[in-house]
């Protein structure tokens, strides 16, 4: 063969090996996806995420009321102008609070890590004696950050700083829906409220209907001849406990 | 011990933890969803009502106790911690004694059931399936087991409909909200004091910004009140966990009960944190439910009250105050160790309520077999 030949024949040659390969990567990937989908990784995952561990600082409920200020995102659409600078404002306003709130939050690792050198440094003796493992370094440095930031927490300080957030999550959130209210009455869509008023109606209609249906049955009930008790049919031991 | 050798353990030891660590990793990545079943004693569907469904589970054991037990969970959290595995379930503790056991579930509430109020959860609801379970054993009245929010709803219907309940069963039940004041452990009774801190605006806010009480925000709470514990769950506690298969897999159940946080109907909600967290009307009288006064001075029925001692959820205090409210001459309360949860889920404890609550009803509601 001349090598004038060889660069064109040795692509025609492997092509089908790429296939196979690019076959087989796809099928092992696809194996993969749904070995991981079925199994608990994307479920812990998720938990993991939800609970930073290590050094957070106990600013949970703060991380639950963002993730459920985020609300929907839209374009800017005319008269949106107006909306997403309430929109802004409230997320400012949620901004400054969470910072609040942060600060009051931390406080208690200070008074925690300073408790917990004394506590330390005690146990060691200033040095005389060996320092402990980490288990039981770490139950004490839990233990006495539980106690602070439970202490903490229960302050006027802190309980003001998160109801503030709160209120303030709430806010940013409820500007969002008026944006998500608006853009579907543009085009026509129900929204949220219409959603509610229906359910609302639903909840109303039914209990009118269960009412009357209660009605109806207790009327029967009091024209029917009473029936013997069950504790007047004799239970034998060698029955079938519990059934008709 | 030297610097040297000091340095030497605690590298040592954090190469141990860090394969721990990667070994959970790999667990998570090989354990299938399926395997990590809870709520599995077997049970078949009797009535729907809307999301709310009617179980009856299958009996095990030779019947002790005559009349039916309707168990009733919360709105906040789901029914399966009462029967989170095999050997801590108190599901089937119970169906080994002898107890016709049922289960009113309340499912998965949205935003379809933002106007349900607990009027509709006790006198449509729970009155639904008493009338059911009378029809379907031909009995008149039935006991009534409620765990926590769900005891709340039983106590109401108890009071409301005493001719129906033959007994009254409450587990961690709060009766006095504002009992947390008594309780000196300072880590009992945080969600009293949070919800007093909010403006009843607020609470009417939370609800009508989501039409519902979102059961993440609650979980968040719920976090907050063990704080070291959340945030040592997946790394510290887990280095524990990971070399013990059965502890692995109580974690990973243990895990899943708590993911399964749905939503509390809306209007519902309002009264829950308003009319009782903050306004305490069900110990003073003031609580209306359908145009009716909930007079606790009407529950006539025998009353167990089961509470734990170091709730930190529910003080034990605010269970302990139903005992000098009620019309009952027999009452009797059985304090416990241990927590909210972990009465009915820690392996201490199993077997301690089950027996408990057993041996009290037989004493009151024997069957002729279990009475020679």
């Amino acid at each position: 063969m001349s090598k004038k030949h060889e660069p064109d024949a040795a692509p025609a040659e492997s092509a089908p090996h790429w296939a196979d390969l690019w076959q087989s990567f796809s099928e092992s990937s696809k194996q993969i996806a749904e070995a991981w989908s079925s199994s608990m990784a994307p479920f812990m995952l998720a938990r993991l995420l939800e609970h930073p561990g290590g050094f957070a600082i106990g600013n949970e409920m703060s991380d639950a009321i963002e993730k459920m200020a985020q609300g929907p995102r839209l374009a800017d659409v005319w008269d949106f102008d107006r909306k997403m600078a309430l929109v802004f404002g409230a997320w400012m306003e949620m901004r400054q609070k969470l910072a609040n709130y942060n600060a009051v939050a931390a406080a208690p690792w200070t008074e925690a890590s300073k408790r917990f050198l004394e506590a330390m440094s005690a146990a060691t003796a200033g040095g005389s004696n060996s320092p402990p493992n980490w288990r039981e370094a770490f139950a004490k440095w839990s233990e006495i950050s539980n106690e602070e930031l439970i202490r903490n927490q229960r302050g006027e300080g802190f309980l003001h700083a998160q109801k503030e957030l709160l209120q303030s999550g709430l806010k940013l959130r409820s500007r969002q829906d008026d944006i998500a209210e608006a853009a579907s009455a543009m085009f026509g869509m129900p929204g949220r409220k219409d959603f509610d008023e229906v359910t609302r109606q639903l909840t109303e209609l039914r209990r009118e209907v269960r009412a009357l249906s209660h009605k109806v049955h207790a009327q029967e009930r009091s024209t029917r001849p009473t029936r013997p008790k069950a504790d007047q049919t004799v239970v034998r031991s060698d029955t079938q406990p519990n059934t008709q | 011990m030297t610097e040297e050798n000091q340095a030497a353990r605690f590298f040592s030891e954090m190469a141990a933890n860090t394969e721990k660590l990667v070994k959970a990793a790999q667990l998570f990545g090989q354990t299938k969803d399926e395997d990590v079943a809870i709520g599995t004693t077997p049970k078949h569907l009797v009535m729907r009502r809307d999301k709310v469904e009617l179980f009856r589970y299958k009996p095990t054991a030779e019947a002790t106790a005559i009349t039916p037990v309707m168990l009733a969970y919360g709105l906040i959290g789901r029914y399966t911690m009462a029967d989170l595995q095999p050997d801590r379930s108190l599901v089937r503790s119970l169906l080994s004694k002898g107890l016709d056991l049922w289960l009113i579930d309340w499912g998965q509430p949205g935003r379809t059931e933002r106007w349900l109020t607990i009027d509709d959860y006790v006198d449509d609801y729970i009155d639904a399936a008493v009338d059911r379970i009378c029809q379907e054993t031909g009995h008149d009245q039935v006991t009534l087991l409620g765990i926590c929010e769900g005891g709340v709803f039983t106590t109401c219907y108890a009071a409301l409909h005493p001719e129906k309940v033959k007994n009254l069963v409450l587990t961690i039940t709060p009766i006095d909200f504002h009992a947390d004041v008594k309780d000196t452990a300072a880590h009992h009774g945080f969600l009293n004091i949070w919800t007093r801190s909010l403006d009843p605006e607020d609470i009417d806010k939370l609800v009508d910004t989501y039409g519902v009480l979102p059961g993440e925000f609650m979980s968040s709470v719920f976090s907050m009140m063990t704080p070291m514990r959340s945030l040592t769950k997946y790394n510290v506690d887990l280095i524990d966990v990971v070399d013990d298969e059965a502890k692995f897999m109580n974690f990973l159940r243990m895990e899943k009960w708590l993911a399964d946080r749905p939503h509390h109907p809306g209007e519902a909600a309002k009264q829950w944190l308003k009319e009782l967290y903050q306004e305490n009307r069900l110990v003073d009288g003031s609580f209306v439910l359908s145009g009716r006064q909930v007079d606790l001075k009407c529950i006539t029925a025998p009353v167990l009250n089961v509470f734990a001692l170091d709730d930190h959820i529910i003080p034990p205090d605010c269970s302990r105050a139903l005992g000098a409210k009620i019309g009952s001459k027999d009452y009797t309360e059985i304090p416990l160790p241990g927590g909210h949860v972990g009465l009915f889920v820690s392996s201490k404890s199993q077997g301690k309520l089950s027996q408990s609550i057993a041996d009290w009803l037989v004493a009151r509601d024997a069957t002729s077999a279990s009475k020679a």
